[in-house]
């Protein structure tokens, strides 16, 4: 029998719209704080101490906004929006002021990946303007790193993840296709490493813990599938599949492991939690994002 | 007075060396004085000098020479005849010269006088009287600068004091000459010039000074006050610098002056404090043996406490005032000979800090400042002695303090208010004294532990009050605060040991004092113990606390000096660790231990039964687990047969006390309070929402103190500011309503006290509602009913209605058209068309139109106006009302009658906010109105009565929709029974009133007149009405019942008049009417010419009442 579900410890409402994306920055300043992009555009910082929103911005002109993310090194924020633009938020000195943006090109719904390379770089993978094109660009400059193609044809890039796997060599990206597969990209050598049709739908979504090399992804035929990544950087199935709700078929970013086992477990608990709170709410709820500080909290996102 | 005496101190060349009593210019120069003799022989050349000599405007004389030649006559007379008068010459004329002149002649002058005291021979006391205050005036004047004067005029005086049989005891004078001789000595001792004054302390002047102190000391014994008053300041002057071989004599004589100044009243004992601090001055320079030291302090302990007893809470301030000061001075200057005395001195010093009079407590204050400084002082200082000094000092406090906790239960309890006053005085004057060390002395378990019970004892509730339980109200629910205002209710705390309340705010400033001095962590810890420890400590450990915390914000706190001086040995406190301390408390305090109590005695059993449905299975055992049922939750219902009054009075005590803490929280914090509002808010909410009305009040002004400390202009701006907090809570309760059973409760506060810009984000919340009714309406039901109506009348409250009153006004002006005067003319036309009409005769299509569309037509250029399809999105509160009317339908049929009840007053709050959009109302009314039809016609009493206030508030809005069922289901039905029980109820017996159908009966009549009224029914509905009716017109019914008809009639007439005053009179007709006209065919009506039967009087009132009829005798 399944224990009965914790009640939240609060919800943040008052955002006049479904959450597409959400991210937490609890280091750096002494307010955590949560940023929330919504489907009718606004990105919310919710202050976590008061628990109400400090700012609102309103910055992709009514798109949906489809990823958040900061830069903690430099009090910047990211967000994606439909409007096939990425922004940079320069959030310093209380201000909100647009400090650069860049177009993508892509009409689909892949969320960026960012990878921090330095003090003040990082890389940004995101889809392009072609259909399986991917491309990487260094921020802040904006110099394109490299654009990445595969022979084959995969379909749409779903879902990307950069990395900077710890044997000491350039950053790896995966990727998952509109057909089920899921590509590992060497971005030096702008070569594939491995690939596999983890799913026979597209890949709606993936997470990957870059230590124990373990990740698992979704596809819109409500499967979950776990893999993972050998030494010799091959990707293979772990044999763990799993049926889902559908709701919410783009949410699993951010997850992290806790375990082997375990992780898959505590994954199920909290997704029912989830789903259930999206009945009660009739919303989309598009996913748990565990803080960063690896606190016990955790905020069902509604509206 | 110094300057001038300095000034003219050049004077005196005459040093009087010689050791000669005589005076140069009396004895040496003789034929100088033979020559001013030939000068000035006769009176008249004298008359002539004073007059070239004094100026007319009495300016005093300032030349010398001038001031010579004018005194010197008078003083040779003197001394040639000893007289009243010519003293008092003299003394006249002293006063027109100047001091510095004087003090040049100071010598000359003297020597007259003192010539007449030395003298041989008995003199009469009106001369010596009149020699010595010429010699005060002169002394107080000018200044001494010769020993020898000083010394032969000292012994000059006093001889005047002494018997000539016996120079130890005092002559037998008068009153007056002693007074002046001892004004004298006074004067003397106080012109003493320069050093000159400490040759008296030199060792041969021994006996002569130590005749001088017994001869006063006797004095001082057996005279008079007055006397006693200026021998005890001699006494002090001397004795300042007075010899230990005279200080042998000192215990003793003390000890008879406080017997009398224990046994007379006012003015010894005023003196008594005097005397005693110059006798401890001198104790403190005295060189004696430490033996004597010793000794004598003992004696003086003893005497001293005996002083304090006697003055420490004397009736009159200024003896107050005094023991005051003399506590201070010895404090201040011999606290090294003090000794034991210390404890006894602060005790008295420290007693008045909250001294009714407020130039004591002023003096105390200062008093109080300057000893804590002295003492916290020296700790940085080097001098190990100070330090030490300083040590015993706290010591001592610290002592005192201890023993003072270990006594305060028992005095508490023995003795009367206002020695109990005196006792707290003196313990909150400890605190103050010891300032910031009170943190070190509370480091001491043993006296943390004393204090803290002693505390806990004293502030022991009085819960025997049967009144506060019962007291109830509708919650927070009546009381709907819009404006800033706000009048805090009085809740008088009921103390076990003491009943004057400035007791109490004596309490609290002593734990205001130790929260601001104190160890904020320490003590909250500490009481926080106290309160979970036991019930029986809970209560005053939740006052202490509150108190702690204000006094660590600085809140109502007297310090002594600056808090930054005042805390500089102690680690500042800051708003961070204020908050943390806050929440600490409030965690504790919200609890459900100890929020959800228990207060409410009887729940009806249904009640009971609801919650033991609601409950979970897991959540019981749960309960069960735990120890105490009255402590948990209003849930876990164990509660009847152990619950007594003093439980439930000691509960809702609690509550208040934690309530004011909230509020007393946020007084402390301030602005930083807000981000606490997230979590306290909504407790304090809860209580508002509270049927006792207790508990109720404390929360809703502990509200407004919240708003005020966190700087909101008003409750619904508290509310409004915070609604997302308050809604996260109650949305997230809401799911789990059987533990969190308050939630629609305080949903229902927050509604009452705000307004609509709340509606968006409720909107949400009342689908949850709504929709968690749907899932659980047997249990629930009665709970999310009360959120309902608390919501409803927000709606009905937030949007007024505007638009229905067009037919209430439409039909007003119709009734108040029919009062104007009435024109028979124009009534006859109309009558004659109207016939005309009815009969056919010239009917033409247009005129009906003209008579019946305009009204309609109306409404339906409204309905085109919005189209005929398309249909608007409703207004967020109209769709809200029809969700909840949809409910109601459901409910108006439960079982429940209390819940039914409540349900017909949402459903009329209902119809009264949809009324403003009939296309809506009308199909709600229709799906509604079976219910409400058996609501009507089968229902309990009260629930018929309710279903009519219903009926009429729908009528009102859509009357012509609801006529024809009126008329066609409930009349007859009424009707019908009221007939048929008519004839019983008037044969019934006093018990009948008890009787269901009575009570119904009396329902439907109440409620009938108006309904007719509203609905405007139709003719024969009218009739049937009446006839059903006009049996209740005997006076043989019950009175309330014959009173409900009446009601009826009036409304009756009201809708047509002419009808029915037809038909009273066709009953009873008092009057007889004779037509104006012969013309005129003589009225007959059936009434008339009747004897008086049952119906008469209320027929008679009815007719005076409403037409102005009365009968024509």
């Amino acid at each position: 029998m399944s224990r009965p579900t914790p009640s939240p410890i609060y919800t943040l409402r008052g955002a006049s719209g479904p959450f597409n994306t959400l991210h937490f920055s609890c280091h750096g300043g002494d307010t955590p704080l949560l940023f929330s992009g919504s489907g009718k555009g606004a990105i919310h910082m919710w202050n976590l101490n008061t628990r109400r929103a400090d700012r609102i911005i309103e910055g992709h002109s009514g798109s949906s906004v489809i990823w958040v993310s900061a830069l903690p090194s430099t009090d910047t924020l990211i967000s994606q929006g439909r409007d096939m633009r990425v922004c940079l938020w320069d959030l310093s000195k209380g201000s909100n002021e647009l400090m650069d943006s860049l177009t993508t090109g892509s009409v689909g719904f892949c969320q960026c990946s960012l990878l921090e390379t330095g003090q003040r770089t990082c890389l940004l993978a995101f889809g392009g303007q072609q259909t399986e094109e991917l491309k990487i660009v260094e921020l802040p400059s904006k110099t394109l790193v490299c654009s990445l193609v595969p022979d084959s044809k995969l379909g749409l890039v779903m879902c990307v993840k950069l990395w900077q796997p710890q044997s000491g060599r350039g950053p790896l990206l995966l990727a998952g296709y509109e057909d089920g597969s899921l590509l590992l990209w060497d971005i030096t050598q702008r070569s594939i490493l491995s690939q596999a049709k983890v799913h026979p739908d597209p890949v709606m979504c993936l997470t990957f813990d870059t230590e124990i090399l373990r990740g698992i992804s979704a596809s819109s035929d409500n499967i979950l599938s776990s893999w993972i990544l050998d030494g010799q950087n091959n990707l293979q199935e772990a044999g763990y599949t799993l049926s889902w709700l559908p709701a919410n078929r783009r949410s699993l970013n951010g997850f992290v492991f806790h375990g082997l086992e375990e992780g898959m477990k505590s994954y199920g608990n909290k997704h029912s939690k989830c789903s259930q709170n999206c009945n009660r709410m009739k919303n989309v709820v598009t996913g748990p994002k565990l803080c960063d500080s690896h606190q016990p909290r955790h905020f069902p996102d509604e509206y | 007075m110094a300057p001038s005496r300095v000034s003219s101190s050049i004077v005196s060349v005459h040093t009087g060396q010689d050791g000669n009593n005589r005076h140069p210019a009396f004895g040496q120069t003789v034929p100088e004085s033979a020559q001013f003799k030939v000068e000035m022989s006769s009176n008249t050349t004298i008359r002539l000098l004073t007059v070239a000599v004094m100026p007319p405007t009495m300016a005093l004389i300032s030349d010398p020479k001038i001031a010579f030649a004018y005194l010197r006559p008078a003083c040779v007379l003197l001394i040639r005849e000893a007289t009243f008068n010519n003293v008092e010459t003299l003394n006249a004329q002293l006063k027109e010269v100047d001091d510095a002149t004087l003090q040049q002649l100071q010598e000359y002058i003297l020597f007259p006088l003192r010539f007449v005291l030395k003298v041989p021979g008995p003199k009469k006391d009106k001369l010596v009287q009149a020699v010595v205050e010429a010699m005060n005036h002169v002394l107080g004047n000018t200044c001494i600068q010769s020993w020898q004067i000083l010394r032969e005029l000292f012994s000059e005086l006093f001889l005047c004091l002494c018997s000539p049989d016996n120079p130890g005891k005092p002559a037998d004078t008068s009153e007056e000459l002693k007074l002046a001789v001892l004004g004298g000595l006074d004067a003397l001792l106080h012109a003493a010039y320069g050093d000159i004054v400490f040759k008296f302390f030199e060792s041969k002047m021994l006996p002569e000074l130590g005749a001088g102190i017994s001869l006063l000391l006797t004095l001082a014994e057996k005279e008079k006050s007055r006397h006693v008053q200026r021998s005890g300041r001699l006494l002090g002057m001397l004795w300042l610098h007075s010899y230990p071989e005279l200080q042998w004599r000192l215990p003793g004589s003390l000890q008879e002056m406080s017997d009398k100044a224990t046994e007379s009243q006012l003015g010894p004992s005023r003196f008594g404090p005097r005397l005693l601090a110059s006798s401890w001055k001198m104790l403190s320079f005295s060189q004696a043996s430490k033996d004597w030291v010793k000794n004598t302090s003992e004696k003086l302990c003893t005497l001293l406490k005996k002083i304090i007893s006697s003055t420490a809470a004397h009736q009159h301030w200024r003896v107050r005032l005094e023991l005051l000061e003399l506590a201070e001075h010895l404090l201040d200057t011999c606290s090294q000979s003090l000794g034991k005395c210390v404890g006894l001195l602060l005790e008295a010093l420290v007693g008045a800090i909250n001294d009714e009079e407020p130039i004591v407590k002023k003096r105390c204050e200062v008093a109080l400042k300057k000893a804590s400084k002295k003492n916290q002082m020296p700790v940085n200082m080097e001098n190990s002695k100070c330090t030490n000094s300083s040590q015993t000092f706290t010591d001592i406090l610290s002592e005192n303090l201890h023993s003072l906790a270990t006594s305060l239960p028992r005095l508490m309890r023995t003795s009367d208010d206002q020695n109990k006053m005196f006792v707290l005085n003196v313990f909150l004057g400890y605190l103050k004294l010891l300032g910031p060390l009170v943190s070190v002395v509370l480091n001491s378990a043993v006296h943390l532990e004393r204090i803290s019970k002693a505390l806990m004892q004293v502030l022991e509730l009085d819960v025997a009050d049967v009144r506060i339980v019962e007291e109830r109200g509708h919650g927070g629910s009546l009381e709907t605060s819009s404006g800033s205002h706000h009048s805090k209710h009085i809740r008088r705390k009921h103390f076990l040991h003491f009943t004057d309340e400035k007791i109490f705010f004596v309490l609290t400033e002593i734990c205001r004092t130790f929260g601001y001095y104190g160890n904020v962590f320490l003590l909250t810890d500490l009481f926080l113990d106290l309160y979970r420890q036991s019930s029986a400590y809970r209560k005053q450990a939740a006052m202490v606390l509150n108190e702690i915390i204000r006094g660590a914000a600085g809140i109502a706190v007297v310090a002594n000096g600056q808090r930054s001086e005042g805390k500089a040995n102690v680690v500042p406190l800051s708003q961070e660790d204020l908050k943390a301390a806050v929440m600490l408390v409030m965690e504790e305090y919200f609890s459900s231990d100890h929020w959800h109590l228990v207060t409410v005695n009887e729940e009806t059993h249904r009640d009971r039964q609801d919650r033991l449905l609601l409950r979970p299975p897991i959540l019981l055992s749960i309960s069960n687990a735990h120890a105490d049922p009255l402590q948990f939750g209003t849930f876990a219902c164990a509660s009847s047969p152990t619950s007594t009054v003093h439980q439930l009075n000691s509960n809702i005590w609690q509550l208040c006390i934690q309530l004011e803490g909230v509020a007393c929280f946020a007084q402390a914090l301030g602005d930083n309070f807000r981000p606490l509002l997230m979590t306290s808010l909504y407790p304090v909410l809860e209580k508002a929402g509270e049927e006792t009305l207790l508990i109720s009040q404390a929360a809703l002004d502990s509200m407004w103190d919240i708003s005020k400390a966190c700087g909101y202009f008003s409750l619904k701006e508290l509310i409004n500011e915070n609604s997302d907090y308050l809604l996260n809570d109650i949305s997230l309760n809401l799911q789990r309503l059987s533990q969190h059973p308050q939630a629609p409760r305080v949903l229902a506060v927050m509604l009452n006290h705000s307004d609509c810009t709340l509606l968006p984000l409720v909107r949400d919340i009342i689908q949850d509602v709504l929709m968690a009714l749907d899932l659980s309406y047997d249990h629930t039901a009665s709970l999310f009913c009360s959120v309902l109506h608390a919501l409803m009348k927000a709606l009905v409250r937030w949007f007024p209605m505007t638009s229905n009153t067009t037919k209430d006004s439409m039909r007003f002006k119709q009734t108040s058209t029919d009062k104007e005067v009435f024109d028979v003319r124009q009534f006859l036309l109309d009558y004659r068309r109207q016939k005309e009409l009815a009969e056919g005769i010239g009917i033409e299509e247009d005129d009906i139109d003209e008579l019946e569309i305009p009204p309609q037509a109306v409404f339906e250029e409204d309905d085109d106006a919005s189209g005929p399809d398309v249909k608007a999105e409703l207004p967020t509160h109209l769709s809200i009302t029809k969700d909840v009317m949809e409910r109601c339908i459901h409910l108006l049929s439960d079982s429940n009658l209390c819940l039914r009840l409540k349900v017909l007053d949402v459903l009329e709050l209902c119809v009264s906010v949809l009324s403003e959009k009939e296309d809506e109302l009308l199909p709600m009314t229709h799906r509604c109105w079976p219910a409400l039809v058996q609501r009507l016609t089968a229902d309990d009493p009260l629930a018929v009565l309710r279903a009519f206030r219903v009926l009429c508030t729908l009528s009102r809005t859509c009357g012509d929709f609801l006529r024809r069922r009126v008329s066609k289901e409930i009349l007859p039905k009424l009707s019908s029974s009221l007939v048929h029980q008519a004839p019983i109820s008037t044969k019934a017996g006093p018990v009948y009133t008890h009787t269901l159908a009575y009570k119904l009966q009396l329902a439907v009549l109440e409620g009938l007149g108006s309904l007719c009224q509203s609905l405007d029914l139709a003719e024969a509905d009218l009739d049937v009405v009446c006839e059903a009716c006009l049996p209740y017109l005997s006076c043989k019914q019950p009175i309330r019942l014959q009173q409900a008809c009446l009601s009826v009639f009036h409304h009756l007439i009201q809708v047509d008049p002419d009808s029915f005053w037809l038909t009273l009179n066709e009953l009873y007709c008092p009057s007889s009417f004779i037509p104006p006209h012969p013309d005129l065919q003589p009225m007959r009506l059936s009434g008339m010419g009747r004897p008086r039967d049952e119906y008469s009087d209320n027929v008679l009132t009815l007719l005076r009442e409403e037409f102005g009829q009365s009968g024509d005798e």
